[in-house]
């Protein structure tokens, strides 16, 4: 049950970082990869921050702003200085692994004594179900555990919420305009290259937002934390348009929060099965490659079987 | 209204694709007018439009729209002013977004964009009115993705869009060619009846000889980045489409000539 929770609370903290991807992915086409590196900024920045005894959220927020503020750098490398898009966010993650050790300072910051959203959340639960634990259909459930995965529902809701109505404003429909038909937005007066400027903020924003409430709910940053985590937010994305397609942007958006909690939720299982866990980003991986292939090759193979008229 | 002086253009310069795109063209059109850009492949017909809407900086001369300077204004600045269609359908609408968030964005063109939602209710009912008008029955089909619309009622759509707020000046480049004979009609018709009723300056590129002379009142046919032939009022009335083709088989005989061997005989004979 434990690991049922920790799975579902991982899944729900990741959904942040599909949403993000989702914003580059989708919206604006452009496999954005600043993703692993504004992940463990978020990270980093709240960490350093919490130790310092900073009012979590606050921190949590901080976290956000300087993913914003990472991927506004790769949009103006891109639209500004022409650098192809996957070039520059490769160059914004490679620049962001120095700057994220001088941030903590070292490799790995624990967070164990600090006051952190999670630890608010155990004794929230702690403080209301009057004792360490509490029953939900028949199970005894820790209710440290059961307030934390109740604060992730809200906060990733909110957040998916909050996206979805910013997408319906009218400088959110020209970011989607942009992504859809740039030539038609530019004729219609809008910045072209300033709205994916804003839509890369606004991604590594999300991304930094999941990087923030990892570490916390972890307990600790991590210089390597974000390796890899751009497909892992691409494989959530995936299985958000199996379950829920891509008719409209609601679906897409409940689509890639579901897929993250289901993806983390398969990886446990399979972690618990055996699955020796060096083997997860190669899996992942895997994953990515064969869901991005399959329907074309599937088309293809039915093509070739449906007889000649 | 429209004033373009000394527009020069080379794309790729000092290398083998130089193209030497448009060559000093100055053109003025008053307020309310409607010209039509006749020009055979490469004349520079499309980089004139394109010259005035901003995809690209001219290299000479200067532009002047409804007051501004706008030569050095871009693409996007310059839209305040113009509305555009262009020749592909698929150019002027955003395929995965709904027809009504498409009017949704162009109704605020070239106005800054805000937090405010983008589909508001004094939007809906003047495009439900307007669509309808179209009578191609859109108007109860409002939430369908415009991609999946026919190039004719896209471009139809598209011509709408341009004109929501009245532009200082209409663009439209080749926008029938790439449709079925029918279809194309139609946004002819449409043209018309919108720069007739909002007394819209228009510029307008075509291939055909019948556009030209049925419509518009003025034919600026360009050549090899000049305009060649500014045919209007009266003449432009009593214009058939056979004097067209005459000066079409005109220039033809004098591309024969070409520019070394014109040169050579400036050069023994002048």
């Amino acid at each position: 049950m434990t690991l049922l929770i920790g799975a579902l609370i991982i899944g729900l903290i990741l959904a942040l970082l599909a949403l993000g991807v989702l914003v580059s992915f989708r919206i604006f086409s452009m496999p954005d990869i600043t993703t692993d590196g504004s992940i463990t900024l978020g990270a980093a920045i709240a960490a350093v921050l919490l130790v310092k005894g900073v009012n979590p959220l606050l921190a949590t927020m901080a976290g956000a702003l300087g993913g914003a503020m990472a991927g506004a750098v790769t949009g103006v490398l891109h639209t500004k200085f022409k650098i192809n898009s996957l070039l520059s966010g490769i160059l914004v993650m490679t620049a962001l692994y120095s700057v994220n050790l001088h941030i903590m300072g070292r490799s790995n910051v624990p967070l164990m004594q600090a006051t952190t959203l999670a630890s608010f959340g155990e004794s929230l639960g702690e403080w209301l179900a009057g004792g360490k634990t509490i029953h939900i259909l028949g199970w005894p459930v820790a209710a440290a555990d059961a307030a934390v995965l109740f604060l992730a529902l809200i906060f990733t809701a909110t957040a998916g919420a909050a996206m979805f109505a910013f997408f319906r404003t009218q400088i959110g429909t020209a970011m989607r305009a942009t992504g859809d038909n740039a030539q038609m937005i530019r004729a219609l007066g809008a910045n072209v290259e300033g709205n994916i400027i804003l839509g890369l903020a606004l991604s590594n924003g999300f991304v930094a937002l999941a990087g923030a409430l990892l570490a916390q709910y972890q307990g600790f940053a991590d210089a390597q934390m974000g390796i890899g985590m751009v497909v892992w937010g691409l494989a959530s994305v995936i299985i958000g348009e199996a379950l829920t397609g891509t008719r409209s942007l609601g679906m897409n958006i409940v689509g890639a929060i579901m897929g993250s909690v289901l993806f983390r939720l398969l990886v446990a299982i399979a972690l618990r099965w055996g699955l020796n866990p060096n083997d997860l980003k190669l899996i992942t991986a895997l994953f990515v490659f064969a869901a991005l292939v399959l329907p074309g090759f599937i088309e293809r193979c039915k093509r070739r079987t449906t007889p000649a008229t | 209204m429209l004033a373009l002086s000394g527009i020069r253009k080379t794309f790729h310069p000092g290398t083998v694709n130089e193209v030497r795109a448009l060559r000093g063209v100055d053109l003025s059109i008053e307020p309310g007018s409607f010209v039509i850009v006749l020009g055979m492949n490469g004349s520079g017909k499309s980089t004139l439009l394109n010259a005035v809407a901003g995809s690209f900086f001219v290299d000479e001369g200067r532009i002047e729209l409804a007051g501004h300077d706008v030569t050095k204004w871009p693409e996007h600045k310059r839209a305040r002013l113009i509305g555009r269609v262009f020749q592909n359908p698929f150019s002027g609408t955003a395929p995965t977004m709904s027809i009504a968030e498409n009017f949704a964005l162009a109704s605020r063109r070239g106005q800054s964009r805000g937090l405010g939602w983008a589909l508001s209710p004094n939007l809906m009912q003047p495009l439900r009115e307007r669509i309808a008008a179209l009578k191609m029955g859109l108007e109860d089909r409002l939430d369908n993705a415009i991609g999946s619309l026919s190039g004719g009622q896209r471009q139809a759509l598209t011509l709408l869009m341009a004109t929501w707020l009245k532009p200082e000046l209409l663009l439209l480049d080749e926008h029938t060619a790439a449709l079925d004979p029918k279809s194309a009609d139609q946004v002819i018709q449409l043209s018309d009846e919108v720069i007739q009723r909002d007394m819209l300056t228009t510029l307008m590129v075509t291939h055909s000889m019948q556009q030209a002379v049925s419509l518009g009142d003025r034919i600026i046919m360009m050549h090899r980045g000049q305009v060649l032939h500014d045919i209007r009022g009266a003449e432009k009335k009593r214009l058939r489409p056979e004097d067209l083709l005459d000066r079409f088989d005109e220039v033809r005989r004098r591309e024969l000539l070409d520019e070394s061997a014109a040169a050579m005989l400036n050069e023994l004979y002048i």
